[in-house]
C-alpha cells in the first residue's frame, strides 16, 4: 500500500450559519491522481480552499507529509509543496508567458537568469511554442491560459498541484491535449494531482480514483466505474434540483 | 493632569452627538456607493463642498433659508452625479482599483480648483437662517441649527434604510452588492443600478452641505475633511449597512467633541485620522462588518 | 569594456547607453540654459520633481499601490535634515540619512496594516492622503506657524550651502539618474518580478508563493528612504523650515506624474515630470495669478483623461516609438 501524501482529518468549515464542508475526511496517496467530484455546492471548491490555505477550517487537520499544515497561509502552502490551478484564468496580463513562469520558479531559484532558464524548460516541456514565449497575458488563448498556469505552477516544484476545474470551458480536443499533458507531467515530476472537476466524461477519463462529495462529506469513493455506479452517487447528482 | 468640567465635557458629548448624526448623512452617500458598487471615490468629500457653494449660490440670489435650498439642489445632484457615473465611473468599472483612485482623484483636483478659481479661498457663508436661537435644556445648550441639521440627519438615515430594506430599487441594490453577476441573472439591470446608486449618493451630499451651511460657511477645502471623515466612517462601519454608519457617525463625533475638549481645536482632525489609522490596525473589517 | 560596466551595475548594454546618455543630456543642462539664474531654478525644480516621481514608480509604477504621501516622505527627511543642520550643525550629509530612516519607519507604520493580505488597495491610498495631514498637524503642534531659517555656512560642501542653484540641479540630477538605475535594477530582479506579480494578481501571486506584504513593504520602504534623502538635499535648497513642507497636493501630483507616465515604466515615470512640472510653470506664469489653482486643475484633467482613456500613459508613447527603432528585436527570446 502506497504511503498517504496528504491526510485531509475531519474539517469543518462554516461561513455563518451555513456548513461547507461537513467532517469531511480523505487520504490521497503518493504519485496518483485523484478526482474530487460532486454536484453543486457539495462543498468542494471550499475544501480545495481550507487545503491551499485560503481559509482556515474550525476544526479538523490537514496533513501534507506528516506535517500539520491546517491554516497556514496560502504562500507558506506552497513552499510546503502544494500548488494550485485557477478554474477562472488568473493571468498576469502585462507580463509575458515566460515571466510568468519566471515568477514561479523564483520560488525556489532566488537568481532570476537561472529562473528563467528553468521557465523555459518547463514551458518547452509542457509544449507550449516558442513563438508565443514573449506574448503577454492578455495575448494568449484560454487552453495557453490553462498550460501557463499550469507551468507557473510547475515552476515551485511542487509535490502535489490541486486542478480546479481546469477542464471548463475547453473543447473536447483540447481537454484530450490537456489531459495527455497532465499525465507526461506527472511522470516525469514524480506528482500527485488532485482533479477537483465538473466535467465528468475529463475526470473519470483521468483519474485512477475519485472522491466525491455531497453536502459537504464523503458520500463514496473508489476506482472511477465504482464510483459511476455507486446508488448514493447517482442519488445526490440525480436527487439535486437544478438551482 | 488638566481638570476637565464635568458639565462642559457633557455640553461637548452632546454637541458631539449631534454632529455625529450630520457626519452619518455625509459618509452615507459613500458607503452606499462604495458597498454596491465597490467604486472608490476619493472625490465624495468635494460633492458636499459642491454642494455648499451651491446652496450658497442659491440662498444668497432668491434670499431664502439655506436648509430650504435642499429641495432644490438633491435633485439637481442626482442628475449630476448620474452624469459624472456616465462620463467617467462607467469607464473605469472593472479597472484596477488604482485607475478607480486616480481617477476619481482627478475629479477631486478639478473640482477644487474649480472652486477656487470662481470663489477664491476666502469661506462664504450665507448671513441668515430661520434657525439662530439657541435651545437651553438644562445645563446643556444646542444651537437650533445643529439640532435640526442632528434630526433631520437622522430621518435622512431612516428613509434610506427603508428604501434599501423595503422597496424593490432597494433590494436591487442589495442583490447587487452581495453578488453582481447573480443579480444580472435575476434580470437586475446592473447599470441601471449603478447610475441610480451613483446619483443618489450624490445627492445626499446635497442634503448634507445644505444643512452644514446653516451654521457654517463654504470654502474649497472643505471637500478634505469630509471627504476623510467619510471614508473613516465607512472604514469604521465595515459593510454594516445604514446602521453600522450611524453608529460609526456617532462614535467620530463624539471622539471629535472629546478630542476638542481635552486638547483643544487644533487637534480635531488629528484625533478622526488617529481613529482611522487605529481602525485600520486593529479592525480592518470595520467594527460593525459582517465579513 | 561597457559590457563589464554594464554587468557590474546589473543592466543591459542598451540601458547602460541610455543611462550614460540621460546623465550627458543632463549635465549640458545648465549650459544650454546659458547659466541663466532663473532657469537653472526652473530646471532645478523640474529636478527635483522628476527624482521624487522615479523613487514613486517604485511603489505605484512597480508594485501598483496608490501611494499619495510623497510629500509625507520627502517633508520627513527635510525637516529631520534642516533641523539637525540648523539647531546641531550636523552635516546634511549624515541628516539626509536619520531623514530617511524616519520616513521608513513611518512608512512601515503605514504599510504594516494596510499591505495585510485580503485588504483593498483603497485603505492604502486613503491612509497615506491621511498621513499627510496628520504629519502636518504634528508638526504645527511642536514648532507652530514658525518659521526656522537655516543659515549659510562653511565650509559649502560638508553642509550643502551653496550660493549657486547649478550645484542643486546637478546634486538632484544625481539623484534622478540614481534612482532611475535603482528601478531598472529593481525590475531586472526577483524583487521585480514578484512586484509585477502581486500588481498584475495579488491572489495569484500568494499562491505561487510571494509574501505579498513583505514584498510591498520592500517597495515602501525603498520609496520612502529615497524620498527622505530627497528631501534631504531639498532643504538645503530652500532653507525654510515649516509645517507647510508637509503638502498633501505634491502627494497628489506626485502620483498624477507617475500614472500619465504609464504605471511601471520609469521612462515614462520621468518624461511625465519633465513634461508636467513644465507645463506646471508655464501656467503658473501665464494664468496662474488670474485663476489659483489653474495648474492644479489641469492636473486633474490631464489625470481623468488618462484614466479613463489611456491608462498605459506615456508610456505607451515610448514603447510604440521604441518598436519602431527596435522594430527586430521584440519578437525574439533572450
Amino acid at each position: 500500500m502506497p504511503q498517504p501524501i496528504l491526510r485531509v482529518e475531519d474539517v469543518v468549515k462554516r461561513f455563518g450559519g451555513i456548513i461547507a464542508v461537513n467532517h469531511m475526511s480523505m487520504e490521497v496517496y503518493k504519485n496518483e491522481i485523484l478526482g474530487l467530484i460532486g454536484p453543486n455546492g457539495a462543498g468542494k471548491t471550499t475544501l480545495f480552499n481550507c487545503i491551499t490555505g485560503v481559509y482556515k477550517p474550525e476544526e479538523g487537520r490537514i496533513i501534507f507529509q506528516n506535517e500539520d499544515i491546517t491554516g497556514l497561509p496560502p504562500h507558506v502552502i506552497i513552499q510546503k509543496g502544494i500548488a494550485r490551478t485557477w478554474q477562472k484564468v488568473r493571468p498576469f496580463k502585462k507580463l509575458t508567458v515566460l515571466e510568468a513562469v519566471t515568477v514561479g520558479a523564483l520560488l525556489r531559484i532566488p537568481d532570476v537568469d537561472e529562473a528563467r532558464e528553468t521557465a523555459k524548460e518547463i514551458l518547452e516541456f509542457i509544449g507550449i511554442d516558442k513563438s508565443r514565449w514573449n506574448r503577454l497575458g492578455s495575448e494568449i488563448t484560454l487552453i495557453e491560459h490553462k498550460l501557463v498556469d499550469l507551468a507557473r505552477a510547475l515552476a515551485t516544484r511542487p509535490k502535489l498541484i490541486l486542478l480546479d476545474e481546469v477542464a471548463a470551458g475547453l473543447r473536447p480536443h483540447e481537454m484530450d491535449e490537456l489531459a495527455k499533458v497532465l499525465l507526461k507531467v506527472r511522470e516525469e515530476y514524480k506528482l500527485t494531482l488532485i482533479v477537483v472537476e465538473h466535467v465528468m466524461r475529463f475526470v473519470m477519463g483521468l483519474s485512477e480514483r475519485i472522491v466525491v462529495m455531497h453536502e459537504g462529506k464523503k458520500i463514496a469513493e473508489g476506482r472511477p466505474e465504482e464510483v459511476a455506479n455507486n446508488p448514493r452517487v447517482v442519488e445526490a447528482y440525480l436527487g439535486t434540483k437544478p438551482l | 493632569m488638566m481638570a476637565i468640567d464635568p458639565s462642559l465635557l457633557l455640553q461637548n458629548i452632546v454637541n458631539g452627538v449631534f454632529t455625529g448624526l450630520l457626519y452619518s448623512l455625509v459618509a452615507l452617500g459613500l458607503a452606499l456607493i462604495f458597498g454596491v458598487m465597490d467604486i472608490i471615490n476619493f472625490a465624495h468629500g468635494d460633492f458636499v463642498m459642491v454642494g455648499a457653494y451651491l446652496t450658497f449660490v442659491l440662498a444668497t440670489t432668491f434670499m431664502i433659508d439655506p436648509s430650504l435650498t435642499a429641495f432644490i439642489t438633491m435633485p439637481i445632484f442626482f442628475v449630476f452625479g448620474i452624469v459624472i457615473y456616465k462620463l467617467i465611473i462607467e469607464r473605469v468599472l472593472g479597472a484596477e482599483p488604482l485607475i478607480q483612485i486616480a481617477v476619481t482623484v482627478g475629479l477631486l483636483m478639478v473640482l477644487r480648483n474649480l472652486a477656487l478659481m470662481i470663489f477664491h479661498a476666502e469661506p462664504k457663508g450665507v448671513p441668515f437662517t430661520m434657525f439662530t436661537q439657541p435651545i437651553t435644556l438644562g445645563p446643556i445648550t444646542i444651537a437650533s441649527s445643529r439640532l435640526v441639521a442632528g434630526i433631520v440627519s437622522l430621518v435622512a438615515l431612516g428613509l434610506v434604510h427603508m428604501l434599501l430594506t423595503r422597496t424593490k430599487w432597494g433590494i436591487a441594490m442589495r442583490a447587487t452588492a452581495d453578488d453582481r453577476e447573480v443579480a444580472e441573472l435575476m434580470g437586475i439591470n446592473v447599470k441601471r443600478v449603478y447610475a441610480v446608486t451613483f446619483g443618489l449618493g450624490t445627492s445626499l451630499t446635497a442634503l448634507a452641505a445644505a444643512l452644514i451651511m446653516t451654521f457654517s460657511r463654504a470654502d474649497p477645502y472643505l471637500g478634505l475633511l469630509y471627504g476623510l471623515l467619510s471614508w473613516v466612517i465607512v472604514a469604521m462601519g465595515g459593510l454594516g449597512g445604514v446602521i453600522g454608519v450611524l453608529a460609526s457617525g456617532l462614535i467620530i463625533g463624539i471622539i471629535e467633541a472629546l478630542g476638542i475638549t481635552i486638547v483643544g481645536a487644533g487637534a480635531r482632525e488629528l484625533f478622526i485620522y488617529l481613529t482611522f489609522f487605529f481602525i485600520l490596525w486593529f479592525r480592518p473589517r470595520g467594527l460593525f462588518g459582517k465579513r | 569594456m561597457p559590457g563589464v560596466l554594464a554587468k557590474k551595475l546589473a543592466l543591459t548594454k542598451e540601458r547602460l547607453y541610455g543611462l550614460i546618455g540621460l546623465a550627458i543630456v543632463l549635465a549640458l543642462v545648465p549650459v544650454f540654459l546659458g547659466f541663466n539664474f532663473y532657469y537653472v531654478l526652473l530646471a532645478t525644480n523640474v529636478m527635483l520633481a522628476a527624482s521624487l516621481v522615479a523613487a514613486w514608480n517604485i511603489i505605484g509604477g512597480y508594485a501598483g499601490q496608490l501611494d499619495l504621501a510623497a510629500s509625507a516622505y520627502m517633508a520627513l527627511g527635510a525637516v529631520v535634515t534642516g533641523h539637525l543642520l540648523a539647531s546641531y550643525g550636523l552635516t546634511p550629509w549624515i541628516g539626509m540619512f536619520l531623514g530617511a530612516g524616519l520616513a521608513v519607519t513611518v512608512a512601515v507604520l503605514v504599510g504594516y496594516p494596510t499591505f495585510r493580505f485580503g485588504i483593498k488597495e483603497v485603505w492604502y491610498a486613503l491612509l497615506t492622503s491621511a498621513l499627510v495631514v496628520i504629519l502636518m498637524r504634528i508638526y504645527y503642534l511642536i514648532y507652530g506657524s514658525f518659521e526656522t531659517y537655516i543659515p549659510h555656512m562653511e565650509p559649502e560642501w560638508l553642509y550643502l550651502s551653496f550660493r549657486r542653484y547649478e550645484v542643486y540641479y546637478y546634486l538632484l540630477a544625481a539623484m534622478v539618474v540614481i534612482i532611475i538605475w535603482i528601478n531598472l535594477k529593481i525590475k531586472s530582479s526577483k524583487l521585480g518580478y514578484y512586484l509585477a506579480a502581486i500588481r498584475e494578481d495579488e491572489l495569484a501571486a500568494e499562491a505561487l508563493g510571494i509574501d505579498v506584504r513583505r514584498y510591498k513593504l520592500y517597495a515602501l520602504m525603498i520609496y520612502a528612504a529615497l524620498a527622505g534623502i530627497i528631501g534631504g538635499i531639498y532643504i538645503t535648497l530652500t532653507g525654510i523650515l515649516s509645517y507647510r513642507l508637509f503638502d498633501p497636493w505634491l502627494g497628489i501630483v506626485t502620483a498624477v506624474m507617475g500614472i500619465v507616465g504609464g504605471l511601471g515604466s520609469i521612462e515614462g515615470a520621468v518624461l511625465a515630470a519633465v513634461i508636467l512640472r513644465s507645463l506646471e510653470e508655464y501656467l503658473r506664469g501665464a494664468i496662474g495669478a488670474t485663476y489659483p489653482g489653474s495648474h492644479l486643475l489641469v492636473y486633474g484633467l490631464i489625470l481623468i483623461i488618462v484614466g479613463v482613456l489611456k491608462p498605459e500613459g506615456l508610456a505607451s508613447l515610448i514603447r510604440y516609438v521604441k518598436n519602431k527603432l527596435f522594430y527586430r528585436k521584440r519578437e525574439e527570446v533572450k
